[in-house]
Order: structure tokens, then C-alpha cells, then sequence
């Protein structure tokens, strides 16, 4: 479905006027629409590399924060241009560094936070606020206003309203506007803060809006691997729900697994693991050690040491509950065509040895990667399970409409109980 | 880590289908069904983080309780299970609330809406609203027109109604009250739950036909001899007396369970797994369904009636002898009949359907036999060579039986059956989830697949018109043949098909 646009043209005004302006806005001129009753969204949206293709000429506007394939594609045109190497993931923030290197003067009319991806209209959210910073850091702070009254798609439904309010603005004018979003965030509905880029940038904004009992939507794919699992162990061991997009991007691969050991003539080998080796996209680690964090965290093991291994990989050992020790190892494989997201897991495979029947091995391979090196060394004796892991390829906007649709006030505690652990597994 | 007996790593993983904010209404709520069977399902829905926090269950009936009052009662009906994790109970008790209503009273709809206004804003649930008659079946036409009356089902995104079982008690009631409902609410917002389609194995029929190309090529009338469909039970009328004189065998299971059995096992395959396409397959196949003799319908019908039996360790008493039971009763407990489907799939094929109280196994299952061999090359260690028969088992001991002859061990070219078995729990060792656990939270998503649409309800009814109408016209023609419990029903429901040359399936 098409993106939607607005329902009026936004107007601007002053930030000191923004607050009695909305509280105006449902009383005089909408009267026969209702306000939502629904909940609140911040999307931090810099769509910093959307925003530098545009300016190189390499992407037609507007500039609208959305994962479209246009944007994906001139991102991937635009890897070997900045000399990064094809592994390197489209949304990577290194490409959005390289882009910002080279020369241009291109410009394009801004619509975020004005052109609201369907999924996200179809939550009708009451009050949608867009923190859209500019590349140039010293632009003063604009705010816009608008009714958006997302279309029923059928029956006499009566039209469901809500506002949207886009700060656009450099950084120092952003923080300038912040004492502004805190009053227009209803106390009676919930929250969602969506941090939709790194968590490494602007960290006085990040916490300004990230407020408990805010509900955060981060993506731990993107930016400082210690940075983004530290917020997320931080958030969740304080009762404060945050939900991780990359973390969900893991639900396919986990689903694989678990299906490999639902007979119950196989779950023993589960008590038996002396191996896990996960291949990841790139240098991004995060997913990889979110998964093995899960698998070791529902299989009982302790984290006894982790180090570097050569080519960026991460080495690690476990022990299990028997004492067994378990060897893990986690190595950055190049690809042909990497997914969108950076870090992606390319493949995984997990041994198992026990005393009085054949070991076990369980090959999980993307179905975008290749499984070689996972395939190689051995095989031969173990009794293969083999399985292809369908990738899953939805915009942002998509995956946090699933968690706009049924939130929760907590988060999930596989997340909670695997994060702590994947950032131990982190080397220092 | 959590300790669990099931496969680590399955847990949490049935997260995927999110239910949205809002609000269940239940009314009757004071009633069995809500404590035994809605909040169990809702509470293993929630510590399955399928319930959104902004959730909450109004419970509505005309006794005076308070919140706190329906929260103690399903406290202590739930006692076992609170048990094992009351944190959570403690969390989601938290979003019950009561509210006095008589749904033929206008004030009280009025209160109801205000109170519902009230959970919209402390709970958030955004007016979304999902509404469950666990009422008398006299009160599913009144109590629609009372909620549309009261505005409560104008919006069709946001608002749904559950209808229990039995929607209407023949063809001209099932359509009076659909005319009543439809004109309430869309035919998108009315959920008439069956529970057997929230049976895994159930479902399982659509994804073992259509997941697979084996099958399929060979589910027609040129493989397929008969079909036979039983749900037994060991149980006899227990509690419910009241209900069963007024219905029988063949409105209790018939016309709801055998029947969805029915059209699952016969339809054709739909365009695609979407509710529409499912429902109209349904519905198309039942209206092509017809008794065997529809003139004289009593030749393919047999009823019967449980009499004493059991041992004199374990006495069992018969259905006249039964508290709330007429002496003289004539409701039929056991009931076998024949039918065919005209179409180009199944013309002339059988299809068997029983089904009976105070049976010797608790058992539902579909068995496909299929036709015999053109030519017997090889003699057979038993009696004859047995036709090749596909079993899915419904419940207990969930999965699928293939009989097929191989040769039996020995230096001659003796043939013998064997059975190739598919068992849920040694496949996948995983408890499925209760019916309702499914069927509460497909409502609640507004995904209307395992439930039944008007005109596949009609069309049922319209299948065993001229049964009811026998039944109450002319009983005589149908006579209720006693049989002793804990047996497989009276005789002449094994001449039924010995007319055939078959014999029912001994599982």
C-alpha cells in the first residue's frame, strides 16, 4: 500500500506555539473527527543516507525516511563508488560517512514524518512526532503541524484522527527544541519511541525522548555493537520495554532451530553440544552473538571466556551444565549480494556428541548465503541435519508495525536474558 | 535459564500473531464455560506474550458482582494453574473487570458503553472490541440486535461478535438467526465457533491435502472407495441432561463437528489460505452433499440410545436411568448415517458418519479407504488382501495411519497389511494448544478461517432436514435401537453398511 500522505498541508509555526496550537486543533477545526485514543510515536528519522544520495544526485526526492527500493538500490550502486567492499550492507553506517566524503550540492523537498508508510497510518497513531535532523548542523529548528486522518479502508468507519509534528532542524537546534516534545507525549496513552539509526549519534536527544515508561524500538544492526546492546541490557534490566528490531529479524532462524530439535528422539543432543559456529555478514556482530547468547541462555551454559580470533571473528567458550565445555566461534563471511541489514546471519551449525549414538550436526543456511565454510571439515560421520533459513525482507516501517499492533509494557525476556550475554561475548 | 520439559528452544516462539489492544466482552460470564474454558485460554494466551498490555476482559451477567468479586472466582477456578506462575496471574487479573448487564435491558447497555468508554481509557484499548455470547442459545438473536442497538458493533474493524454452538436447532431457526445477526453486524464481524476446528489435527487435514502433491491426485472417486468419520465418546450425558434431551446426537455432533469434518476432508482445494477461499470451498461442498436416500431417509440412518452395560466393578447406568432424563426418552445418543457428495469429485463414493456417547474408545478420526487392487497377483496371510486406508487421527494419539500390503516375511509371495504411523507427539513432543486458546485468539484477530459462515451453517442444517424433520414429524420411522455401553452402538448400525459390503473401522 502506498505510502499516505497528510490530510492538510502542514503548517509551521514557532515551537512555543505548537503545544496550544494541537490542543486547538481537535477543538475548533475538527470537531466531527475523533482524536485517537491510541498511542504516541517518536521516530528519530535521519535517514542520513537518503539524505546525502540526494544531495549527490543519486537518488530523486522528496526525502521521506522511508525503506523504499529506490532508496535501496542507489545505496547499493553507491557501495563500490565510496571503495567499501560488497559485503557492506546498504543501510551500513559507513556508507552514509563515505556518501557524506564526496561533493554535491543536490537538494529535494523533506517530507518526513509528512508521508506516513501505511503500515504505520494503519495503527492510527494519535500523535505521530518526527526528529528529522539535517546534514546541515547548524540549521535552525522548523516544526510543522498537520491533522492526518488515515482513510478506513472500508465500511462507515468514521474517520479516526490524529496529528503529525515534524522538528527538522542540525543537532544543536534539535536539543534546543526538545523542551517542546515532552508536553505534547499524552501522559493517559502509551509511548513508542522508534530510534530509527544509530544509538551511537546524539546521545542528550536519545535519552531526552527515551524516557521510561516510553516503550523504545532500537535496531542494534546498525552502529556501535557495545553501544546498542549496552542500551538494551540498560533499558531492560531497568522495566522499561524495548524491542529490537534486529533481535526480530532472528525469529526465522530460531524458528529453524527449534524445528530441528522438536522430535523428542533428538532433543538429548540439545543436553550435548560441544559446538556452535555462526557465519555473519560483514563486521557487524551483533546478531550473531544475539542468537548464540539465545541458544546458550536456553541451553543452561556459562560464559567462560570470549577472545578476537583472526579476521574479525569472535572466539568463545561455554561451559554447559554437566561441565562439558562448548567451543564457540563467530566469523564475518563475505557475500555476494548482503541483505539490507548489516550483520545478517549467513549461516550457523551446532555439533552435538554424546556417549552411545552418532553425533549430530545441524547446518542452518540464509537462503541469500552460501553455507561452504560451515559445510566443510568432517561432516562425514556426524548424521546431518540440514535446513534453509527463509530470509525474511520487510522495510523498517513493516517490522515496527508488528510491534506497534500488540505491544507490551515489558520486554521480552528471551531478548532480556540473551542481550546481557551477547555483550559479555563481545571482546574487549 | 527457564526449566521446561518441552524443546528449550520452542519457547516463546509463538509470538508471531500479536493480538491487538482491546477489550473482550463475555457474557455469561458467570457461567462454566467462562472460568473452564475462556480464561484459562485467555491467561495461556497472555503468558504466551500473545495479549497486548493494553488488554483487558469485561465479564457481564446479570449477578451483582464486583471487579473483585469476578477476579476471586476465576482466582479460585484457576487455582492449579495460578500455581505455577502467579506473577502473571497477578499482572493479567489486573485487566478483569465485571459489569452487571442484562442484555434485554436498555439502561444496561447504556452503562455497558460507559464503562466500556472507562476501559478504553485506563487500559488504552483503543475501542476495539471483541464480543463473546456465552449466553443461552434463545438469547444469540437478542443479544446482537441489543449490541447494534446500543451502536456497539458500528464500526466493523474494531468491533466482532462470538457465537457459541448450536446456531439454531434446525435449517429454518439457523436461518432466521442468521437474518437476525447479519442484520446486526458484516458477516466479517460474526465468528460462529466450532471448537473442533480448533483441533491441531483438525487443520491439519487442510495442510496434509494441500501442502502435498501425493495425496491429492489420488483423493477423488477413482482411488477413494468410502470415507468413514467418527467421533466417539466414552462419556455418557453427565451434567448436561437438560441441553441433550432437547438435541440429540445429531444436533450436539452432526451437524457442527462431523460435519466440518466433512467438508474439510471433501472440498476442493481453495485459490489460496485466505478466509474467504476456505469458506466458500466449505460451503460449496456441504450444499453438494445430500443423504443417501433422501426420499426414504430412514434407510441410511440408524439412531440408537445407550442402555446399562459396564461391569459390576464399574456399573454404568443407562441413558433413561440418567438424573434430568426422561424415563421414556427417546433422544438419540448414538447416530450413523450415510451420505453422498454430488460432484465430479466424489460421485457414488460413501461417506459413513458416526457418532455416539458411552463408546467403548474416546476417539475422532477420517479413514479413507481406497479401492481394492484391479488383480490379486499374490495370496494374502489373512483372510483376503485389505484396501489401502488412510487414517487421520483427530484425538487421542494425534496423526496419521497409512495401511498398505507388503510382503509378509517367509520364502512365499504372501501379502500382509502394515501400518505406516505419523504421531504428533513423537514428531514434534510439543502439547498443542487448547481449542480455545486458537479460536479466542483468531477472533480477537479478526481472522475468520476456522469458523463458520452462514451459508456453510445453513448449508448444514439444510444436509439433515429431512432427518430433523422425520425425528419430530414421525419418529416411528427412525426408531431409537438400544445399545449396551461400552459398545460400538446398536446392530443395525453395522447392517447399515454390511448393505455395502463394509464394515465400520474397529480402532
Amino acid at each position: 500500500m502506498a505510502p499516505q500522505l497528510t490530510l492538510q498541508a502542514p503548517l509551521e509555526l514557532p515551537p512555543h506555539e505548537v503545544p496550544n496550537y494541537l490542543s486547538r486543533l481537535w477543538e475548533e477545526e475538527h470537531e466531527q473527527a475523533n482524536g485517537a485514543s491510541t498511542f504516541s510515536l517518536v521516530v528519530w528519522e535521519p535517514a542520513w543516507i537518503e539524505q546525502q544520495l540526494v544531495r549527490l544526485g543519486r537518488l530523486p526526492g522528496p526525502i521521506s525516511g522511508l525503506e523504499r527500493p529506490e532508496l535501496l538500490q542507489a545505496a547499493r550502486e553507491a557501495i563500490p563508488v565510496c571503495g567499501l567492499s560488497p559485503s557492506t550492507s546498504p543501510l551500513a553506517p559507513e556508507l552514509a560517512w563515505q556518501l557524506g566524503q564526496l561533493p554535491g550540492e543536490g537538494s529535494a523537498e523533506d517530507l518526513r514524518g509528512q508521508q506516513v508508510d501505511a503500515a504505520i497510518s494503519r495503527h492510527q497513531p494519535r500523535r505521530l512526532i518526527t526528529l528529522a535532523p539535517t546534514l546541515d548542523g547548524d540549521r535552525a529548528l522548523e516544526t510543522l503541524v498537520a491533522a492526518y486522518c488515515p482513510l478506513p479502508e472500508e465500511g462507515p468507519m468514521a474517520s479516526v484522527c490524529g496529528d503529525v509534528v515534524v522538528m527538522r532542524g542540525g543537532f544543536g537546534a534539535l536539543e534546543e527544541g526538545l523542551q517542546m516534545v515532552n508536553p505534547l507525549i499524552s501522559a493517559d496513552l502509551p509511548c513508542w519511541v522508534w530510534w530509527n539509526g544509530s544509538l551511537d549519534e546524539a546521545p542528550h536527544l536519545f535519552e531526552a525522548v527515551s524516557l521510561a515508561p516510553r516503550r523504545l524500538v532500537v535496531d542494534s544492526a546498525i552502529g556501535s555493537p557495545a553501544r546498542a546492546l549496552e542500551v538494551i541490557c540498560h533499558r531492560a534490566a531497568s522495566g522499561q520495554a524495548i524491542s529490537d528490531l534486529n533481535w526480530y529479524r532472528l525469529l526465522s532462524w530460531r524458528e529453524s532451530l527449534a524445528m530441528a530439535f522438536d522430535m523428542p528422539s533428538r532433543r538429548d543432543a540439545l543436553a550435548h553440544v560441544v559446538q556452535l559456529d555462526i557465519d555473519v555478514q560483514g563486521h557487524q556482530p551483533v546478531q550473531g552473538l544475539l542468537m548464540a547468547a539465545w541458544i546458550a541462555d536456553r541451553l543452561g551454559w556459562q560464559l567462560e571466556h570470549t577472545s578476537r580470533a583472526e579476521g574479525d571473528g569472535i572466539l568463545a567458550n561455554f561451559r554447559r551444565p554437566d561441565g562439558v565445555p562448548v567451543r564457540f566461534r563467530q566469523m564475518p563471511v563475505p557475500v555476494g549480494t548482503p541483505s539490507t541489514h548489516p550483520g545478517s546471519l549467513v549461516g550457523l551449525r551446532l555439533v552435538c556428541e554424546s556417549e552411545g549414538r552418532s553425533p549430530l550436526c545441524v547446518i542452518l543456511c540464509g537462503e541469500t548465503g552460501g553455507c561452504m565454510r560451515l559445510e566443510a571439515g568432517g561432516m562425514a560421520r556426524l548424521e546431518l541435519v540440514e535446513e534453509v533459513v527463509a530470509t525474511a525482507v520487510e522495510s523498517a516501517q513493516k517490522e515496527v508495525s508488528r510491534t506497534l499492533r500488540g505491544g507490551h509494557d515489558s520486554t521480552n525476556p528471551l531478548l532480556s536474558a540473551a542481550a546481557p550475554l551477547a555483550a559479555k561475548l563481545l571482546p574487549r | 535459564m527457564t526449566a521446561t520439559l518441552t524443546n528449550p528452544l520452542r519457547v516463546g516462539l509463538r509470538q508471531e500473531r500479536v493480538i491487538s489492544p482491546q477489550c473482550l466482552v463475555i457474557f455469561g460470564a458467570s457461567g462454566d464455560l467462562t472460568h473452564r474454558k475462556l480464561i484459562p485460554a485467555l491467561f495461556e494466551l497472555f503468558r504466551q506474550r500473545r495479549l497486548p498490555s493494553e488488554f483487558a476482559v469485561l465479564g457481564c451477567a446479570r449477578r451483582p458482582w464486583s471487579d473483585e468479586e469476578f477476579r476471586g472466582k476465576m482466582e479460585q477456578a484457576l487455582a492449579p494453574v495460578i500455581a505455577e506462575d502467579p506473577t502473571a496471574w497477578a499482572t493479567f487479573s489486573s485487566g478483569l473487570f465485571y459489569e452487571p448487564v442484562d442484555l434485554q435491558k436498555d439502561d444496561d447497555l447504556v452503562r455497558l458503553g460507559k464503562r466500556l468508554e472507562q476501559i478504553d481509557r485506563i487500559r488504552a484499548t483503543r475501542s476495539n472490541r471483541t464480543f463473546y455470547l456465552s449466553v443461552s442459545p434463545n438469547y444469540y438473536g437478542s443479544g446482537c440486535r441489543a449490541l447494534a442497538g446500543a451502536g456497539l458493533l458500528a464500526d466493523p474493524k474494531r468491533s466482532r461478535v462470538v457465537i457459541e454452538k448450536p446456531f439454531g436447532r434446525d435449517f429454518a431457526s439457523a436461518q432466521e438467526l442468521n437474518r437476525i445477526v447479519n442484520g446486526c453486524a458484516k458477516e466479517n464481524q460474526i465468528f460462529r465457533i466450532d471448537h473442533y476446528l480448533g483441533k491441531e489435527t483438525v487443520q491439519n487435514i487442510l495442510v496434509l491435502r494441500f501442502a502435498n502433491t501425493i495425496f491429492e491426485p489420488i483423493w477423488n472417486r477413482n482411488y477413494i472407495s468410502s470415507v468413514q468419520i467418527t467421533a466417539a465418546e466414552t462419556v455418557g450425558v453427565e451434567e448436561r441432561a437438560g441441553y441433550y434431551e432437547t438435541s440429540g446426537a445429531l444436533r450436539d455432533m452432526v451437524q457442527n463437528h462431523l460435519t466440518q469434518m466433512l467438508a474439510l476432508t471433501a472440498m476442493e482445494p481453495p485459490g489460496r489460505y485466505e478466509p474467504e477461499s476456505i469458506r466458500n470451498e466449505k460451503a460449496k461442498v456441504l450444499q453438494a452433499a445430500r443423504l443417501a436416500d433422501e426420499a426414504e431417509p430412514w434407510k441410511c440412518c440408524v439412531r440408537g440410545q445407550y442402555g446399562p452395560g459396564g461391569n459390576s466393578a464399574d456399573p454404568l447406568s443407562g441413558y433413561r436411568q440418567e438424573p434430568g432424563v426422561d424415563p421414556n426418552s427417546t433422544t438419540e445418543t448414538y447416530v450413523s448415517m450415510k451420505l453422498f457428495i454430488d460432484n465430479w469429485r466424489w460421485q457414488g463414493v460413501p461417506f459413513y458418519l458416526r457418532t455416539g456417547k458411552r463408546m467403548p474408545k474416546r476417539l475422532s478420526e477420517v479413514v479413507l479407504t481406497f479401492r481394492e487392487a484391479p488383480v490379486h497377483l499374490f495370496d494374502s496371510a489373512g483372510a483376503g488382501p485389505t484396501a489401502n486406508q488412510l487414517i487421520l487421527r483427530i484425538q487421542p494419539n494425534e496423526g496419521a495411519d497409512f495401511r498398505f500390503e507388503v510382503k509378509a516375511p517367509g520364502s512365499g509371495m504372501r501379502s500382509r497389511p502394515v501400518d505406516m504411523d505419523f504421531s504428533y507427539d513423537e514428531s514434534f513432543g510439543e502439547p498443542s494448544d487448547e481449542g480455545y486458546v486458537r479460536l479466542l485468539a483468531d477472533a480477537m484477530l479478526s481472522d475468520p478461517t476456522l469458523f463458520t459462515r452462514s451459508d456453510e451453517v445453513e448449508a448444514a442444517w439444510r444436509l439433515y432436514t429431512p432427518l430433523v424433520e422425520l425425528i419430530e414429524q414421525q419418529p416411528w420411522q427412525l426408531p431409537v435401537y438400544p445399545y449396551e455401553a461400552r459398545t460400538w452402538g446398536p446392530a443395525a448400525a453395522d447392517s447399515l453398511l454390511a448393505r455395502d459390503g463394509l464394515l465400520w473401522r474397529r480402532p
